[in-house]
Formats: C-alpha cells, sequence, structure tokens
C-alpha cells in the first residue's frame, strides 16, 4: 500500500496529465452516490449524539445557549469529518475496490498494461485526487447538515436558536475549520489508496471480489480512526487557545 | 413525469422486497426449523468470534480514546477537569460505542456476509442445495441469524469495555487531568446498568438489521463476480444509513426526555 501511495503521488505530479476526464467522471460519480446516504447519516447522528445528549446535559444547568459551543467542539472537530470520511469510504470507497476488483478479475488491467496504459496512472490516480477533494468538500456539508442536527434538537428542547447560533459563532474558529478540511482530505487520501490498492489485488472469481471489498472496508475504517485520533490529539495539543470557551 | 417515477418506485419494490426476505429469516428462527442445523449455527457463532471479535474490540478502543481526549480537552476549557469522567461515560456508553460496533459490524460482518453467499449463488451453491432436499433460506440464512443472536450481546459488552478502558487510559494516564479515583466516581456516578441495557438494545437492533441486510444482498445476488462486488457495496450504503437512523431513534426513545443522571430535579 505505502508503495501504491508512492506510485500514486509520483505519478500524479510528473507529465503528462492524461486523467483529466476520468477525474471528473469519478468526481461526479462521488458526488451522485454520496450525497443522500450523507445527508441521513449526518442529520441523525448530529440530532442525537451532540445535540439530545448534550443538550439533556446543559438543560440541567440551564444553559442549553451553549449547545451551539458544544457543536464547534463536536460537530467541526469530531464527528462531521468522520461522518463524512465513514460515508464516503463505505459508499464510494466500497464502489471503487468492487469496479477495480471486477476489472482485475477480468484481465482488464494486464490488458491495459499490454496495451502500455499505465493502470495507476489512468485508474488510481484520478479515483485519489477526487477522493480527496470530494471527501474535503463533503465534509463542509456534513458540517452544515450536523449544525441542522443540532438546531434540530435545539427546538425539540423548544429552546430559541438565537443562542444556539450565537455561541456556535464566537466558539468557531478559523483554526478548527482548516484543521476539518485537512483532515478530512487526508481521510480521503487514505480511502482512495486502501480500497485501489485491494481492488487491484482482488484475485478468486466471485468471491474474491466480495472479499476484496469487505478487507478494504475493514483497512479503510481501522486506519481512518486510527488517524483521526492522532490528528485530533495533534491539534488540540499544539492549538491549546481553540479549545477557550468564550 | 413518467420516469421521474421510476427511481422511487423501484425504491419502494426493493423495500418491500427487503422486509419480506426479513420476515422469512425470522419464521425460519421461530418456527424452530432452524434448530435443525444447530451444530451449522453454533459453527457460525465459531466463525464470528474468531473472525470479528478482535477488529471491533479494536475500533471501540481507537474511537474510545477519542473520546477520552476529547473529554478531557472539553472539560478543561469548561473549567471542571475532574468532570471529564461525564463527558466519557455518556460519549462511551450512549452513543460512540453503539455506532463504532454498528460501522465495524457492517464493515465487517455485514460485506462478509454477502461475499460469502453471494459467491455461493453465483456458483449455483443456493440451488444445489435446495436440489438436495435442504432449505437453503433455513440452512444459510436461518443458521446465520442466529449464530449473530448468540454471539453478539457479549461481543458488545466487550467492546463497551475496551471503550471504558481506552477512555480511562486517554483521560487519566495520556492527559493527566485528573486521578483515577477521582474519574472513576465521576464516571459509574453518570451510568447505572439501565443504561447500559438501553445501549445493548441499540447496538443488537443494529446488529441484528445488518445481518439480515448482509443475508438479503448476498441471496438475491446476481450477474456474475461483478455482480457480487456491487451488491457488497450496495449492502454498504443501506447499512449506514440503516444504523445511523437507528442510533437516532434509539437516542430518542430512550434518553431523548429523561436525561437518567444524578443532577437537580
Amino acid at each position: 500500500m505505502m508503495i501504491l501511495s508512492g506510485k500514486t503521488i509520483m505519478s500524479a505530479l510528473r507529465p503528462p496529465y492524461p486523467y483529466g476526464g476520468e477525474f471528473v467522471q469519478q468526481f461526479l460519480f462521488t458526488l451522485r452516490l454520496c450525497w443522500f446516504p450523507l445527508l441521513v447519516s449526518t442529520v441523525a447522528f448530529g440530532y442525537a449524539a451532540p445535540g439530545l445528549q448534550a443538550g439533556n446535559f446543559l438543560i440541567l444547568f440551564g444553559a442549553l445557549d451553549r449547545l451551539g459551543g458544544f457543536f464547534v467542539l463536536a460537530s467541526i472537530r469530531e464527528f462531521s469529518p468522520f461522518v463524512a470520511a465513514i460515508v464516503l469510504a463505505g459508499v464510494a470507497g466500497t464502489a471503487i475496490t468492487a469496479d477495480l476488483g471486477a476489472r482485475k478479475i477480468r484481465d482488464e488491467l494486464d490488458a491495459l498494461q499490454v496495451l502500455g496504459v499505465d493502470p495507476v496512472k489512468n485508474l488510481v490516480v484520478p479515483r485519489f485526487l477526487a477522493l480527496m477533494i470530494a471527501t474535503g468538500l463533503f465534509n463542509i456539508y456534513a458540517l452544515i447538515l450536523g449544525i441542522v442536527g443540532g438546531m434540530a434538537a435545539s427546538l425539540t428542547f423548544k429552546a430559541p436558536l438565537g443562542g444556539f447560533f450565537s455561541t456556535l459563532l464566537t466558539n468557531a474558529s478559523t483554526v478548527d475549520l482548516w484543521g476539518s478540511v485537512v483532515k478530512t482530505t487526508m481521510f480521503g487520501a487514505i480511502i482512495a489508496i486502501v480500497c485501489c490498492y485491494k481492488g487491484m489485488t482482488a484475485s478468486g472469481g466471485a468471491e474474491g471480489v466480495g472479499r476484496a471489498v469487505n478487507s478494504a472496508v475493514v483497512i479503510a475504517f481501522t486506519a481512518l480512526f486510527a488517524f483521526n485520533y492522532v490528528f485530533t490529539q495533534t491539534l488540540l495539543a499544539t492549538h491549546p487557545e481553540i479549545s477557550v470557551i468564550k | 413525469m413518467r420516469n421521474a417515477f421510476q427511481k422511487p418506485k423501484g425504491w419502494v419494490e426493493a423495500a418491500g422486497d427487503i422486509v419480506k426476505f426479513f420476515g422469512r429469516v425470522f419464521g425460519e428462527l421461530f418456527s424452530g426449523r432452524v434448530f435443525r442445523f444447530f451444530g451449522e449455527a453454533l459453527r457460525q457463532s465459531g466463525v464470528l468470534i474468531l473472525g470479528s471479535t478482535l477488529v471491533i474490540w479494536n475500533l471501540a478502543f481507537i474511537l474510545g480514546l477519542t473520546c477520552g481526549i476529547e473529554g478531557a480537552y472539553f472539560n478543561r476549557s469548561v473549567g471542571a477537569p475532574a468532570y471529564a469522567g461525564v463527558f466519557s461515560a455518556w460519549c462511551d456508553l450512549r452513543e460512540i460505542t453503539p455506532y463504532s460496533f454498528g460501522y465495524m459490524l457492517s464493515a465487517k460482518v455485514g460485506t462478509g456476509l454477502v461475499a460469502e453467499i453471494g459467491a455461493m449463488r453465483i456458483t449455483d451453491e443456493v440451488d444445489a442445495l435446495e436440489v438436495m432436499g435442504i432449505s437453503s433460506m433455513t440452512f444459510l440464512c436461518g443458521t446465520r441469524l442466529l449464530a449473530a443472536l448468540f454471539v453478539f450481546p457479549f461481543m458488545y459488552v466487550g467492546s463497551v469495555g475496551m471503550a471504558f478502558f481506552a477512555s480511562y487510559i486517554a483521560v487519566v494516564q495520556q492527559i493527566g487531568e485528573v486521578s483515577s479515583g477521582g474519574f472513576f466516581l465521576i464516571f459509574w456516578m453518570f451510568q447505572n446498568p439501565t443504561d447500559l441495557i438501553f445501549s445493548l438494545t441499540k447496538a443488537f437492533s443494529m446488529a441484528v438489521v445488518i445481518v439480515l441486510v448482509g443475508l438479503y444482498y448476498g441471496y438475491t445476488a446476481g450477474g456474475g463476480p461483478v455482480g457480487v462486488g456491487t451488491a457488497t457495496a450496495k449492502s454498504m450504503v443501506l447499512n449506514l444509513i440503516l444504523v445511523h437512523l437507528i442510533g437516532m431513534l434509539g437516542t430518542q426513545i430512550f434518553w431523548g426526555s429523561a436525561p437518567r443522571a444524578p443532577i437537580g430535579g
């Protein structure tokens, strides 16, 4: 996998760049596939986990307007990135593995190589770039929808939204936002490499493709969360000012 | 105009198919027919325990660590670092462990079932079973559901334990904001066995749905090796949506109107 990531980055940067069309196609494919699962997932997650639970806690202190401030921590820093990554890995990642795995099983990848077309440059690189950018952008979308979930939770407690937004906006910082976007872009890269690698090394007929998808998702999830932990820890420790409640 | 309704119509049809399939698998279970293949169910339980437990616990552990550091930093910022235990107790038990269980289960067990049974379907092994006079519904689907019912409660309680342990490591050992005794005092004060039962119910309904979705997509796979791959990917989409919906409904039902916390009245 490390070799594949190295190769991918090298051939993404080195001319010629024949992957433009495929990149656009993959990007649109990802958008079309993921927007609905992501919508349901983030609103549901944002409403229930941080919204209701934290709201329950805050309402005991009569400080429900602080829910907005909590959403900076919960939504922007933690759960929007990881829900976006989970959905992208589960939806787009599995589709990529199934697609490349099927091509591998039908010997299409070997045929490409015989024709002198580099599979890494023409298949992996566009998917890599498309997933990186799509995950980063979907993070913004997930973030907004997560906050919509928080608004819904706030309304469930019959609280006005003014307090929610004022604490949300005073607590939000640019460090949080770029941290979140950088994190999800890296998530996208991880997903793309794992899924392409597993797809391109699939073997063993019908069960092989299914197995490849299976192990791709498992590895991608574990890698995502391990990376998430390291990144969150580093961000929180190196930027103490973002965890000051204003 | 008619084309615009084709797609939603297809979804409704698929949903009906899935529900019908769920009903049939449950029928196998409740009519007791599945107990004829009790040995196979035990074998499947063994496969689940050996193949999936470590991966699932691993994810619960990592998410427990994340919960721990977020909780520690959040409680430091509100000036109550001693209360990091509240965040960990609620985050681990009520939300994150059920979700992590659902995610990893759909990734590992759900897609695994699709791949396995889908391959059997493609290579006509399912039909071969029928020809031999063995009901494939009972032998393939019923036994796997029974195995899931055996194994998952224990696996889930184990993963809750992993998440608690990870939060303890993150808050007490890594960040060192609060003493071990202080952490546990607050940690255990803010949860009780009823919360564990609620959390178990939530995770367990996710698990049953995931297994059924996996069985459905595997059992109805078609279209050669490519079809199995596509079915696996599709099952993942449906599983993710259902996991999040069940998570939300569970929270709303169990904790929506009652915080169940030892503060105030």
